[in-house]
């Protein structure tokens, strides 16, 4: 089976630009999902990867962050859209690294 | 009417910033297009289905009340817009305007007769209306409304004090549930793309014709048949007008390419959703089509599109074979149902929108898990999917990685490169604990769900955020009790009362009951009863009133579309409210704060009973007063061993309390006749609760969110993600039959340049 994995999508108007990762934090992060979920047996995860001093600005400074999207808890949405308290929790929450 | 000052916060801000070409993004110019009119189009409220409900309504007093019901859901077919827009490949809208809501008067009227005014100018989840509507509603259709919602007649069942407790007392909630019936749904995706409504208008026709009028059962098919009959035709005459317009559309247009295009849409339209699909296009059609009428039909969040890689590949197979379609066209195809159901908003009430803003109405697809016999599933589209959102950008639809052991690597990869573009999207599921869950979904402590090994592996995926479901088999609200048990903490330490000064009613009042005064609580395990003893009343009380709302719903508040969309619902004659699913579940449990409950239960057993370095008294009394004068103490409790270290004086707390709560709920019978399933997954809620709920001994201050989901309290896991994990690992997932619910944080500088 091909998958666009392996012969790359042609589409010449897009505006998205693939970002360049870092390969020893990729690994890590597929290895905590697998560690997670089909070892410890967590049922569901999902991850905010934006890093806190970029949305302690976005707050500063919503005028410059017009599609900035968090997850919240189940679903993503507009950082602009949402009360300050809440983005004060999700600020609050613990930022991880490996 | 609208206010004139400059938003500074909310929707109205971010509305406000988006309208420019700053979202027009997408992989190709016709998704940037689509995506830039959804974002110039600000939430707007539409009564084309509140009219058409008040116009039957009207007509029909004195007749059976499904009768009712199905004649008015029929007529909002009948009413749907016909516009056709440029640049659109798929056909149909739910509103008259993108982004509008034809929200759900006979749930929301008792609270928009009174919060209609603040609607345009609100901070959170704004929504724009005509002066003509505005009129219309305030004048002739909330007037009729107001007094008949289910909340309004679930007020006839319980005196008025638990009617406001429930909603605003801020422990054990019902408030989420009552204006969301038709909600938290997979319908049977496969079957209705594969073979169109129209089986569905012959099965109830054959069926009809074969009732035995001396039969006593007969007397009530014949109204259900009747009336879906009704509802079918009104959709089958709904894709002919948008046949019609998409004709005449393409009559007017001079650019031969979109004309092209659109004599080929109204091709379409003759073939689906009305009868099967003959090409990828025509299934994504059926899946856009079924996927609004549902969000119309039903008040609820959350039509999910479930496994969406396995039911749409054979169409994408076959095209690409045939050569008439490409991997790009079809994720343009994806791309443009993203846009199109981030265009479907949720309508809430201005408390509601300050807790959950945002707009989001929770569609869900997921990709990867297993196939019938246990293989991995995976394909070309399931990459497809997760790729569409990298360049569609949209909140909606929640997309997800079903995961297992055989999950392929360059899958994975490709979701946690989504994952490190920072929208949050996707989630990720572990395939065993769903499949597990759903072997006992409903089924009560011990038992067994209706479900089968086939049923749960061919269709099992999860609902709205994590809840676990089967595409065509399950139906029931999922998100309808919740209990605060950060506030049954308060409670536990303060005889069953709820603090003084914070949000929400019964302020400094017994809000569950005395479950013993702290100065009575001398041992540990005393202390340990009254806090159990505290989330079993909590749990007890929102039972009891959803038994309540649930008999209202199946007697009053029919959904004929949801149930022609439940396998064997035909052939039991029986409405989706009714229990005309295989398996029908909830309304359900929810936990929000558990690890304050945790961390607090933790902070009491070592300063209180192990290190006796205060009394339960001295740290109800903290609680009650903020802590001002026990910083000391405050200091002390915050030291304490904290939900997310793997440190197991914590965890032990935590897998018990965790246990009590699924337990608890699990033994409660619900109206159908199934039990009720426990769940940790209230997303941000925890922060209106937070502001309703007084100081708690892990230390945390009066007023102030208490801990999200599942997650540990913020800041408290403080070892790294993988001691964390380990800590989540401790808990018995399967026990939550309704799903659980993890936020990580993970830095972007890790990921990515």
């Amino acid at each position: 089976m091909n998958t666009i994995r392996d012969i790359p999508l042609n589409c010449p108007d897009a505006t998205y630009v693939q970002p360049e990762y870092k390969e020893a934090g990729m690994r890590n992060f597929t290895n905590l999902v697998r560690t997670m979920l089909n070892d410890y047996g967590v049922y569901h995860v999902q991850f905010n990867t934006i890093n806190k001093a970029t949305l302690i600005d976005a707050k500063a400074h919503p005028e410059n962050y017009p599609t900035l999207m968090v997850r919240v808890a189940g679903y993503s949405v507009y950082w602009t859209d949402i009360a300050e308290r809440v983005q004060d929790d999700i600020i609050n929450r613990t930022e991880h690294t490996f | 009417m609208a206010t004139n000052h400059t938003p500074t916060a909310g929707a109205a801000l971010g509305n406000e910033l988006r309208a420019g070409t700053v979202a027009k993004v997408g992989s190709t110019k016709r998704i940037q297009e689509l995506n830039g009119m959804l974002h110039s189009n600000r939430p707007n409220v539409d009564i084309t289905r509140a009219r058409a409900y008040t116009k039957v309504y009207r007509e029909t007093e004195g007749m059976p009340s499904m009768m009712r019901r199905y004649k008015a859901s029929a007529e909002v077919y009948r009413s749907l817009s016909d516009n056709v827009y440029d640049y659109e490949q798929l056909v149909g809208w739910p509103t008259k305007r993108i982004r509008g809501a034809n929200f759900a008067i006979e749930l929301h009227a008792h609270w928009l007769a009174d919060d209609l005014p603040n609607l345009r100018g609100r901070t959170y989840d704004p929504f724009e209306i005509t002066d003509e509507d505005y009129k219309e509603l305030e004048e002739d259709l909330l007037p009729y409304w107001k007094e008949k919602t289910m909340a309004v007649q679930w007020g006839h069942y319980v005196d008025p004090k638990e009617w406001d407790r429930a909603q605003f007392g801020g422990v054990s909630d019902v408030s989420n549930y009552l204006c969301a019936n038709g909600s938290h749904f997979i319908p049977s995706w496969t079957d209705v793309i594969e073979h169109g409504f129209v089986k569905y208008y012959e099965k109830a026709k054959a069926l009809r014709a074969d009732l035995d009028p001396n039969d006593p059962e007969s007397v009530d098919k014949r109204i259900f048949y009747n009336g879906i009959i009704e509802v079918l035709e009104a959709i089958r005459d709904w894709g002919e007008r948008m046949s019609a317009a998409c004709a005449r559309k393409a009559a007017q247009e001079t650019d031969p390419v979109r004309k092209q295009e659109l004599e080929k849409m109204a091709e379409m339209m003759t073939r689906v959703p009305w009868g099967p699909a003959t090409s990828f296009h025509d299934a994504c059609e059926t899946a856009w089509a079924v996927c609004f009428f549902l969000f119309v039909e039903g008040a609820g969040p959350s039509i999910t599109w479930g496994r969406f890689d396995q039911y749409m590949y054979p169409y994408y197979k076959a095209d690409i074979e045939k050569g008439i379609l490409t991997p790009e066209s079809a994720m343009e195809l994806i791309e443009e149902l993203y846009v199109r159901v981030t265009s479907n908003v949720w309508f809430q009430s201005t408390q509601m929108a300050y807790i959950f803003g945002g707009y989001y109405r929770y569609p869900h697809l997921d990709v990867g898990g297993l196939d019938e016999k246990g293989k991995d599933a995976s394909n070309e589209l399931s990459y497809l999917c997760l790729r569409a959102m990298r360049y569609a950008k949209t909140t909606s639809p929640a997309v997800s990685l079903m995961l297992h052991q055989k999950t392929p690597d360059a899958l994975l990869y490709e979701a946690c490169e989504l994952a490190a573009e920072g929208m949050g999207h996707p989630s990720f599921f572990n395939c065993e604990g769903l499949y597990e869950m759903l072997e006992h979904r409903a089924g009560g402590l011990d038992g067994h769900s209706n479900y089968n090994r086939r049923d749960i592996l061919k269709y099992g995926s999860p609902i709205g955020c994590v809840e676990p479901g089967a595409e065509g088999l399950q139906y029931g609200h999922t998100d309808s009790g919740i209990i605060n048990v950060a506030g049954c903490i308060f409670a536990a330490v303060t005889n069953g009362r709820k603090a003084e000064g914070v949000d929400g009613t019964y302020c400094g009042q017994v809000v569950t009951y005395e479950s013993g005064a702290p100065e009575t609580l001398t041992t540990f395990e005393d202390f340990y009863a009254a806090v159990k003893g505290q989330v079993k009343y909590a749990i007890d009380e929102c039972h009891a009133n959803l038994l309540i709302c649930e008999k209202i719903l199946a007697e009053q508040f029919n959904l004929p579309t949801f149930t022609v969309l439940l396998d064997g619902a035909l052939e039991r004659a029986k409405d989706a409210t009714a229990g005309g699913a295989k398996v029908n579940i909830g309304p359900t449990m929810q936990m929000v704060g558990f690890a304050t409950m945790v961390d607090s239960v933790a902070a009491i057993k070592k300063v209180v009973y192990v290190d006796k370095e205060a009394t339960l008294p001295e740290v109800a009394d903290a609680c009650k007063k903020n802590f001002v004068g026990y910083e000391a103490l405050r200091a002390k409790l915050l030291a304490a061993p904290k939900y997310g270290n793997d440190d197991d004086f914590a965890d032990e707390i935590a897998a018990d309390l965790w246990e009590w709560f699924a337990h608890s709920t699990m033994r409660l019978k619900m109206y159908r006749g199934h039990y009720c399933d426990a769940a940790v997954q209230m997303v941000q809620s925890n922060v209106g609760y937070g502001a309703m709920t007084g100081a708690t001994p892990n230390g945390r201050l009066a007023g102030m969110p208490i801990s999200d989901t599942m997650s540990a309290t913020q800041q408290a896991d403080t070892n790294g993600p993988t001691a964390a994990a380990r800590s989540y690992g401790k808990l018995d997932f399967p026990a939550y039959t309704n799903g659980t619910l993890l936020n990580m944080w993970i830095s972007q500088s890790e990921l990515m340049q």
